[in-house]
């Protein structure tokens, strides 16, 4: 039995006599998607802080309260992984949104169809499979018979092992990571530069403003909320990042590409050491909140346009 | 505040995403899928022995059988239906994984107490399990008949004390691989030792050959090496053992023993041998497999992870025609070859269950010696058998060969305490010395602080 009414700027029903407000429904609606996220999110966030306390090994479940994490202090090959993890976020998220930005400047006048061309062209890696494409990376990068010795073997290039040589494997590492990794911005730039009145760069142009003038006193601010959501989703992606350096090194050579990702994989599902590598996963959460907090307090502003 | 706030909000945003990946263990597992095992009644009659009770079993398989068709987990069906016909009120369930990420899921599920009943596997993961208190015990199962019928070796890679954790299947060793065709083609079939009964030779016989692919082949790489991953470091381990006529671990698997002057000259030399392009180029970033299949492809005239069984799965894989043989690897003054011994069997997790426990070892029972289809399944493996009495399964001189290398045969190191994390430490020390951050000693000496460490702790932690 269902009753419609309205009271003062709220819709209420009643079902079985129960009054049921708007916004209650809501939270209704909502109880599934919570539930879950508690399940599938919560859970296993509020495990993985609760084992990291622990020796949990295949064997052992025993309280060791923060010798996991002391011994994550002294350990040689995490300082190393986090180090690497670093490098690749400072090299990597700069890259990508310089070279996403560039592209969407380019591409955004271009006529409709070019437009989708360019974009569908740019957001294939980010939807191909990660394994489809570090085999086609693997092949190129190949010590013996890869397609880039082959073009370098032109410019009278010795061939380089790009992946097996401690000097170039990270390097290696961040180019396929940038090519898979700028699809999602350039279709958010391209999106977000079309909203942007003409009328502002009109004005700017009237004036003789140069387009690195435009671009810095208008573009660039007025594309804040989009570069903030850019910056901080490209950065924990690239903290993330493991099936690439699974497959294309395994961390190697000489722990040169592993990365505290690839090190907690290692630690939990190679050794069985799950107690330990929860703690690596809390250590890197930890990391990533500080450096989101960074990013939130200086790429946050809010825009209107 | 409100800056404080979006902060606190950013910090439990990317804790949840952060953590999530390794709290999917039931933490509850660990002890529980232990208790049952000390509860386990080792004076139970034989497997055999009892009666018949109605049990569903779960059974993980890698790809120890040959593909029937070429369809993976098509023989085991077979097995399966035959066994069933023995044995109607067992219902097993049967798991295909992979050599690739099997290992993963089985340590997942081992931690979140959903382990199989029975698998088919190798010492190297069975041991370390049975160490673990994590599997039933086989005791029971090995008659004298069977205790006596297999050599000592086999059991010790099968045992944990006096306990028997794996029941030891089919074997062959390990060694390499020529591709004779290459070596008839530019004629130069003399510098391999296939004339000689042992096929052994010595590291300046091994070098010759080489030079003679890389003059007169060019289009073939001479020989292979590779350090990228774990999977195939008995190849590695044997190599660098066999060429400075040295053991990896010490005879009691206590400390390494690899770090000799010999050995860590052979490594120096594979590194030269990287350079004059005698031996792969990109040996750090190329896994065992890259390795195979480069031979496979014929484009390597030497492999180093070879057995009669690899020999018999890759016939499919091969992109080109030619004859493959098995070689012992080359030792430094051509002495008797040490050949590390692929061994398989099966064992049974103790999941607290034992009408489980002894369906599993009914099954195991019957692949192993059935009259009938223990013999078809040592086939399907391309193996040897680890019986003695059992000899002569294959008309081939390959297998013949295999059979005969047997007396090559050392200790295999993974049953060694802590064996796991051995391994872990091998490759990236061959990965310094091959892309020049040590010299062949010092990777081999720094390996052995590691290894030895590893071993030091496991055993302090099983007392």
């Amino acid at each position: 039995m269902k009753k419609w009414g309205r009271t003062v700027g709220t819709t209420v029903r009643k079902i079985k006599g129960y009054v049921i407000r708007d916004w209650m429904m809501s939270y209704l609606f909502l109880v599934p998607a919570f539930g879950f996220f508690l399940l599938f999110v919560a859970y296993p966030m509020v495990k993985g802080v609760y084992i990291s306390f622990f020796d949990y090994s295949l064997r052992d479940f025993s309280f060791i309260g923060l010798d996991n994490y002391i011994s994550l202090i002294k350990d040689d090959n995490f300082r190393k992984s986090m180090g690497n993890t670093l490098l690749l976020v400072l090299i990597t998220v700069p890259i990508v949104i310089i070279f996403s930005l560039f592209i969407s400047m380019n591409i955004y006048k271009k006529k409709e169809f070019a437009r989708s061309f360019f974009r569908g062209v740019f957001y294939l890696p980010a939807v191909s499979s990660v394994v489809s494409i570090t085999v086609v990376w693997g092949w190129i990068y190949h010590p013996n018979y890869g397609i880039l010795n082959y073009l370098t073997s032109f410019l009278g290039m010795e061939p380089i092992s790009w992946l097996g040589d401690t000097r170039t494997a990270l390097l290696a590492i961040i180019v396929v990571l940038i090519t898979t990794s700028v699809g999602q911005p350039i279709i958010l730039y391209v999106a977000s530069i079309g909203n942007i009145p003409t009328s502002y760069i009109e004005a700017a142009e009237i004036d003789r403003a140069t387009p690195w003038q435009i671009f810095r006193k208008i573009l660039w601010p007025m594309l804040m909320p989009t570069n903030l959501y850019i910056i901080v989703i490209t950065t924990i992606n690239t903290f993330q990042c493991f099936a690439l350096i699974q497959l294309l090194t395994s961390g190697g050579p000489v722990y040169s590409t592993s990365t505290v990702m690839y090190g907690v994989y290692e630690q939990a599902f190679m050794l069985g050491h799950f107690g330990y590598a929860s703690a690596m996963g809390v250590i890197l959460a930890i990391v990533i909140g500080i450096i989101s907090i960074i990013q939130f307090k200086y790429f946050g502003s809010d825009v209107e346009y | 505040m409100r800056a404080m706030k979006k902060g606190l909000m950013s910090i439990v945003g990317v804790a949840l995403l952060g953590t999530q990946l390794v709290a999917c263990g039931n933490t509850n597992t660990a002890n529980s899928a232990n208790e049952p095992s000390n509860n386990t009644d080792k004076s139970e009659p034989a497997a055999t022995e009892t009666a018949a009770k109605p049990a569903e079993i779960t059974w993980w398989n890698f790809p120890s059988f040959q593909a029937l068709d070429g369809e993976v987990g098509k023989y085991e069906k077979e097995i399966i239906a035959a066994f069933n016909e023995k044995n109607p009120e067992i219902k097993v369930n049967l798991e295909m994984i992979t050599f690739e990420g099997g290992p993963e899921k089985l340590n997942v599920a081992i931690a979140s107490n959903t382990a199989p009943d029975v698998i088919y596997d190798a010492p190297g993961r069975i041991i370390d399990w049975g160490k673990k208190d994590l599997l039933a015990p086989l005791n029971d199962m090995v008659t004298d008949e069977v205790k006596n019928d297999i050599s000592e070796a086999f059991w010790k890679q099968s045992s944990v004390g006096d306990e028997t954790f794996m029941y030891p299947i089919n074997t062959a060793p390990f060694m390499m691989a020529v591709n004779k065709t290459v070596f008839e083609k530019i004629g130069a079939l003399d510098l391999l030792p296939l004339d000689k009964e042992d096929r052994t030779w010595t590291f300046e016989e091994y070098k010759k050959a080489l030079e003679a692919v890389k003059e007169k082949a060019p289009d073939v790489i001479p020989t292979g090496f590779f350090a990228k991953s774990q999977a195939g470091d008995q190849g590695t381990r044997a190599y660098l053992a066999n060429l400075g006529v040295s053991r990896f671990l010490n005879e009691d698997n206590s400390a390494v023993a690899i770090n000799t002057d010999n050995a860590a000259k052979a490594l120096d030399w594979i590194v030269q041998a990287t350079k004059d392009k005698l031996s792969v180029s990109g040996a750090a970033s190329l896994a065992a497999a890259d390795v195979n299949d480069l031979f496979l492809q014929g484009k390597l005239a030497f492999t180093l992870n070879y057995s009669a069984v690899l020999k018999a799965q890759n016939v499919s894989k091969k992109m080109v025609e030619f004859e493959d043989v098995l070689l012992p690897f080359p030792t430094l003054d051509g002495s008797e070859p040490k050949l590390e011994p692929y061994l398989g069997g099966m064992a049974v997790f103790n999941n607290g269950d034992e009408a489980k426990i002894t369906a599993s070892k009914k099954l195991i029972d019957f692949i192993a010696n059935d009259p009938v289809w223990g013999k078809k399944n040592l086939i399907q493996t391309g193996g040897l058998s680890v019986r003695n009495s059992i000899t002569g399964l294959y008309d081939d001189a390959e297998y013949k060969y295999a059979e005969y290398a047997r007396k090559f045969t050392t200790d295999a190191p993974t049953i060694a305490d802590g064996y796991a994390d051995i391994r872990t430490f091998w490759f990236p020390e061959l990965q310094r010395a091959l892309t020049g951050g040590a010299t062949g000693k010092e990777a081999l000496d720094s390996f052995a602080a590691k290894a030895n460490e590893a071993i030091t702790k496991a055993k302090a932690a099983m007392k």
